[in-house]
């Protein structure tokens, strides 16, 4: 007993320094760190490259890794993206850090080497010594680790107890305006709080890889983890978080004894167990019908009157509502149809094994659909698309190929099995923040990665299992154009439902639940009907893509994998369907252009830059493919002023009715129409 | 242009001769210590203007969220049309003839103007357009004619024709305002509830949306009533059939205007009068008032 008590200390122990890291950039900033897990490869890395690659000494390397390169990691971070993020709704946040999660891992195997490696050395010296504490073996590692643990506990408390910057940080803590008024210089205590949370970050990432080596997604999964105590600390307490973190390590220790120990079974409830705690955290708030919700959980009435709520949402902005509203038919449509052209063109123009690709890349396309509506049209951040997508995939295969149905109609039935779940989820999260809708999302995700797609009907001894086309689309050509088919159906579908009153209500739902509320509409029936719709949505295209395949293995639809499609999205756009079908041909074509063309090290150049353009959503929310057709209409409508303007809405502008100025319109437009 | 037969263009007129169209009874708010109701009552009649005034800080905007059923009250009841819908949901409330619009504008930043009105009146006349239209590629052009002229009849009215097309985002607070009635009248309310409407318009604007008030109540065939939470107290005094003032959460006067105008708490609120008044007609002592502090009654 006592012995599992001290093993799960360690891995709690790491929770717990994870989970204080998280809660002090939450509460001096509002955002919740999606990227600490990737901060803390990248430092374990470099760690790694300078102790065993470069063969510094540890504490030397440990010096230069943990002290001095991690916080200026987290300062040079804090200049150039934290700080802008401040105001930004918590949308705009996540999506940013969730970029940066993408993009650090791929840059720390650019900068210091290819491969996840398995076995890392920690800081105990090799060979790693180990003690005896009341007959328990206990190795120097672990003992670090508690140790680690016990400072950090003890000199935070002191710190934000009893020294000047902690009664200002704790200030800031509760409410940041106060702090703006009172004088204290905030952006100082900000830089010092991300360096120590990057510090901390560094510390976690160099604690742990020894346990589970240097492997990027073993290290989001850890942080991942650590949520449930963040969540659990309702983001900010910090002795709860910490506590939390612990037990939860401690809980997992105890399970590995008390289940039988051979089970598969057993592995994936130990994978589980944080996903547990969130969702038993979250159904108590669910009950109780509280609220949970970030606004709640910053600041008092006064940061929330300063704190653009309704502002800047991704993917929304609102200059490009006025922008298209200046368009007139040829100006809004012309883009789209020359799109869909080119692709009906791809197929024929590519051979052999592109055109299988290409197939693969429409189906792609119907499951970045699913985030066009629910995050671009809903405003609701869902990061389990690909899970839905996968369980699409999976029903297929069960159906066509167990139990011998036409694999069209399997892949129907894959899409309403996600429905359902959609509805669920939606229902479930329907009184949350969202951030918190984030995270029970990315949870669920990873729930049904480890409970579900692990089970040996769908593994099959890591064969996955074969789908076979339908026999008037076998081929790779005819096959694309199926896809394609389904493509061009979803896409008109969700146009037609933006200008429905499905659509209006949807928006209402988004922008105002007060104002919905209040106008009879019900904002619960418009999220769960979004929610529902995307998941079935990601489910089709999930099953498109199997069939593209012709086999279908689980592992292909991991969580992880999922957030770098949504990175690739929301770099090209997440409002359009032209957008989603541009991502999907770019996700699949470039890194097998790469493959087939470019030297290797390019494969890795490619999530860099879909982080990077995730984290730019914050600047432009639209995404790349918007930015640029706005540059080349701006072009158009100085060579031909009227060619693309909307009479009717020039003559609002000259009438001095709609302020161009006030939604940050281009000057050129605003010019042209006045 | 289709017509569809479910669309009706106008809610069920069997309206119950039930005189009073909304009333809150014994109403309590607590903001953790702070009581920013404390027993407050309010009858609004069919057809009626009431004036809800009071400084900064009464609970004019508390009461209005507790009526439209966005806040529920620690104690009290509200009764629309003689039915208690304390536990009704603000959503259902509307669905039952009661809008509002808010001091701090709620709109939908994607859609433009005339899409909030057209939205509001669907969401009241034709309910299940809300989920059927997704399906319908046809979605785009069903407009009732009874929707056409009701939409366009009040972007008339509120002489919003002009940026009927324009996405809300792009329009100063005037119009803003002007748009917050707009979506609130399109849902055929029985019941209109405004919090602070003439504020951040300019004189003519107020001028304007005042006499469209008056209008609207006098054109309306089912006695719409009209619940005005105002700063400016002369233009509700002028405007109104019954006044109620609050002052820190408690209800200090109530009754006509000429009343209210003369009431000795209400001129101790809004002027701080040396002495301070024992007691008032409705039975409560009125708080100590800061001098200065608050805007005068008009014509006092
Ligand atoms: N959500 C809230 N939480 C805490 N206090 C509130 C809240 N809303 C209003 N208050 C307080 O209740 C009192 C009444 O506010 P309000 O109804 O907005 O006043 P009015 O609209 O008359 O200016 C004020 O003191 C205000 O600070
Ligand atoms: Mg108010």
């Amino acid at each position: 007993m006592l012995q599992f008590v001290i093993a799960g200390l360690v891995l709690g122990g790491i929770y717990a320094i994870a989970s204080a890291g998280l809660v002090i950039t939450y509460t001096s900033s509002g955002i919740l760190n999606f990227a600490f897990g990737a901060m803390a490869f990248f430092i374990a890395r470099f760690y790694y490259y300078l102790h065993t690659q470069e063969s510094w000494s540890i504490l030397a390397a440990a010096a230069v890794a943990i002290l001095i390169a991690a916080p200026a990691l987290g300062i040079v971070l804090y200049a150039v993206l934290f700080r802008y993020l401040k105001l930004s709704s918590p949308l705009t946040k996540v999506v940013a850090t969730i970029g940066l999660s993408v993009a650090l891992p791929a840059l720390a195997t650019i900068i210091f080497g290819t491969g996840a490696i398995q076995q890392a050395p920690g800081l105990a010296p090799e060979p790693v010594k180990v003690f005896h504490f009341i007959g328990v073996p206990v190795t120097l590692d672990q003992i670090i680790v508690y140790a680690s643990v016990v400072v950090i506990v003890v000199a935070g408390a002191l710190v934000l107890k009893y020294s000047d910057v902690g009664l200002k940080v704790r200030a800031m803590v509760d409410s940041t305006a106060m702090t703006d008024l009172s004088g204290t210089n905030p952006t100082a205590i900000s830089i010092g709080v991300w360096a120590v949370s990057t510090f901390l970050a560094g510390l976690t990432g160099v604690l742990a890889a020894p346990i589970i080596g240097l492997d990027p997604i073993n290290f989001t999964l850890l942080i991942a983890a650590s949520f449930a105590a963040v969540i659990a600390a309702k983001l900010r307490n910090l002795p709860v978080a910490v506590g939390v973190g612990l037990l939860m390590g401690v809980a997992t220790s105890l399970i590995q004894r008390y289940l039988p120990p051979a089970s598969a079974w057993t592995t994936e409830i130990i994978d589980a167990v944080p996903f547990i705690v969130i969702t038993i955290v979250l159904v108590y708030n669910l009950v109780r019908r509280g609220r949970v919700g970030e606004t709640e959980a910053w600041g008092g009435a006064l940061d929330r009157a300063i704190t653009p709520q309704g502002e800047s949402k991704l993917a929304a902005s609102t200059s490009t509502v006025v922008e298209t509203a200046s368009l007139n038919f040829f100006g809004r449509y012309a883009g789209p149809l020359v799109l869909v052209a080119l692709a009906v063109a791809l197929p024929l123009v590519l051979g052999g094994y592109w055109v299988g690709l290409t197939a693969q890349a429409f189906a792609f396309g119907v499951i970045f659909l699913s985030w066009t509506l629910v995050t671009g049209e809903g405003g609701m951040l869902w990061l389990c698309q690909i899970t839905f997508a996968g369980v699409g995939a999976l029903t297929t295969s069960q159906f066509a190929g167990h139990l011998g149905w036409p694999v069209l109609a399997s892949v129907a039935v894959g899409g309403f099995v996600a429905l359902g779940l959609g509805a669920l989820i939606g229902f479930l999260s329907i009184r949350l923040g969202d951030l918190y809708v984030a995270l029970v999302t990315l949870t669920f995700g990873l729930l049904i990665e480890n409970l579900v797609f692990t089970l040996p009907r769908f593994v099959n001894q890591g064969l996955g299992l074969t789908l076979n086309r339908p026999s008037f689309a076998s081929s790779d050509i005819s096959y694309s154009y199926l896809c394609l088919v389904a493509f061009v159906i979803v896409s008109l579908f969700i146009v037609n439902l933006r200008r429905s009153t499905t659509g209006l209500a949807l928006n209402a739902a988004r922008w105002s639940q007060a104002g919905a509320r209040t106008s009879g509409i019900s904002v619960v029936q418009m999220k769960v009907l979004a929610g529902a719709t995307a998941a079935f949505i990601a489910g089709i295209g999930g099953g498109l893509l199997a069939v593209a395949q012709t086999t279908v293995s689980p592992s292909s639809f991991a969580t992880f994998a999922g957030i770098v499609w949504f990175a690739a999205l929301v770099t090209i756009g997440i409002r359009s369907t032209a957008a989603a079908l541009v991502a999907a041909l770019a996700f699949v074509m470039l890194p097998a252009i790469s493959q087939a063309y470019l030297p290797t090290w390019t494969g890795n150049l490619l999530p860099v830059i879909f982080g990077l353009g995730a984290i730019s959503a914050a600047k432009y929310p639209d995404g790349v493919l918007a930015e640029q057709s706005r540059r080349l209409r701006h072009l158009l409508q100085r060579v031909a002023p009227d060619a693309l303007a909307d009479e009717h809405f020039a003559e609002e502008v000259e009438a001095g009715v709609v302020d161009t100025e006030a939604v940050g319109m281009a000057p050129e437009v605003a010019g042209q129409l006045s | 242009m289709m017509t569809t037969a479910t669309d009706a263009g106008t809610i069920d007129a069997t309206a119950d001769q039930d005189p009073v169209a909304l009333a809150a009874d014994d109403i309590t708010v607590h903001f953790g210590g702070l009581t920013a109701l404390s027993g407050v009552s309010l009858e609004v009649r069919r057809g009626n203007i009431v004036g809800l005034v009071g400084p900064n800080g009464a609970g004019k905007s508390t009461l209005l969220a507790v009526l439209s059923g966005l806040l529920s009250p620690d104690a009290g009841k509200v009764l629309l049309r003689g039915d208690d819908v304390t536990d009704v949901s603000a959503r259902h409330r509307a669905t039952r003839g009661l809008a509002r619009t808010f001091q701090q504008p709620e709109l939908f930043m994607g859609l433009t103007v005339r899409e909030h009105l057209v939205l509001a009146y669907r969401a009241r006349v034709v309910p299940h357009r809300m989920w059927r239209d997704m399906l319908d590629p046809r979605a785009l052009f069903r407009t009732s004619p009874g929707e056409v002229e009701k939409v366009d009849g009040l972007l008339e009215l509120l002489h919003l024709t002009h940026v009927a097309k324009a996405p809300v985002a792009a329009l100063p607070l005037g119009v803003i305002r002007l748009v917050e009635v707009g979506r609130a009248l399109a849902s055929q309310p029985r019941v209109l509830l405004l919090d602070e409407p003439l504020s951040g318009l300019d004189l003519h604007g107020s001028e304007n949306l005042i006499s469209v008030f008056r209008e609207i109540v006098d054109r309306s065939d089912d006695g719409l009533a009209l619940v005005i939470v105002e700063h400016d107290v002369a233009a509700v005094l002028a405007l109104s059939d019954m006044v109620v003032v609050l002052d820190f959460g408690e209800r200090i006067a109530v009754g006509t205007p000429d009343k209210v105008r003369s009431d000795a708490a209400v001129r101790a609120a809004y002027l701080g009068d040396v002495e301070p008044p024992q007691r008032t007609a409705t039975g409560q002592t009125a708080a100590p008032a800061v001098p200065g502090s608050r805007p005068e009654v008009g014509g006092a």
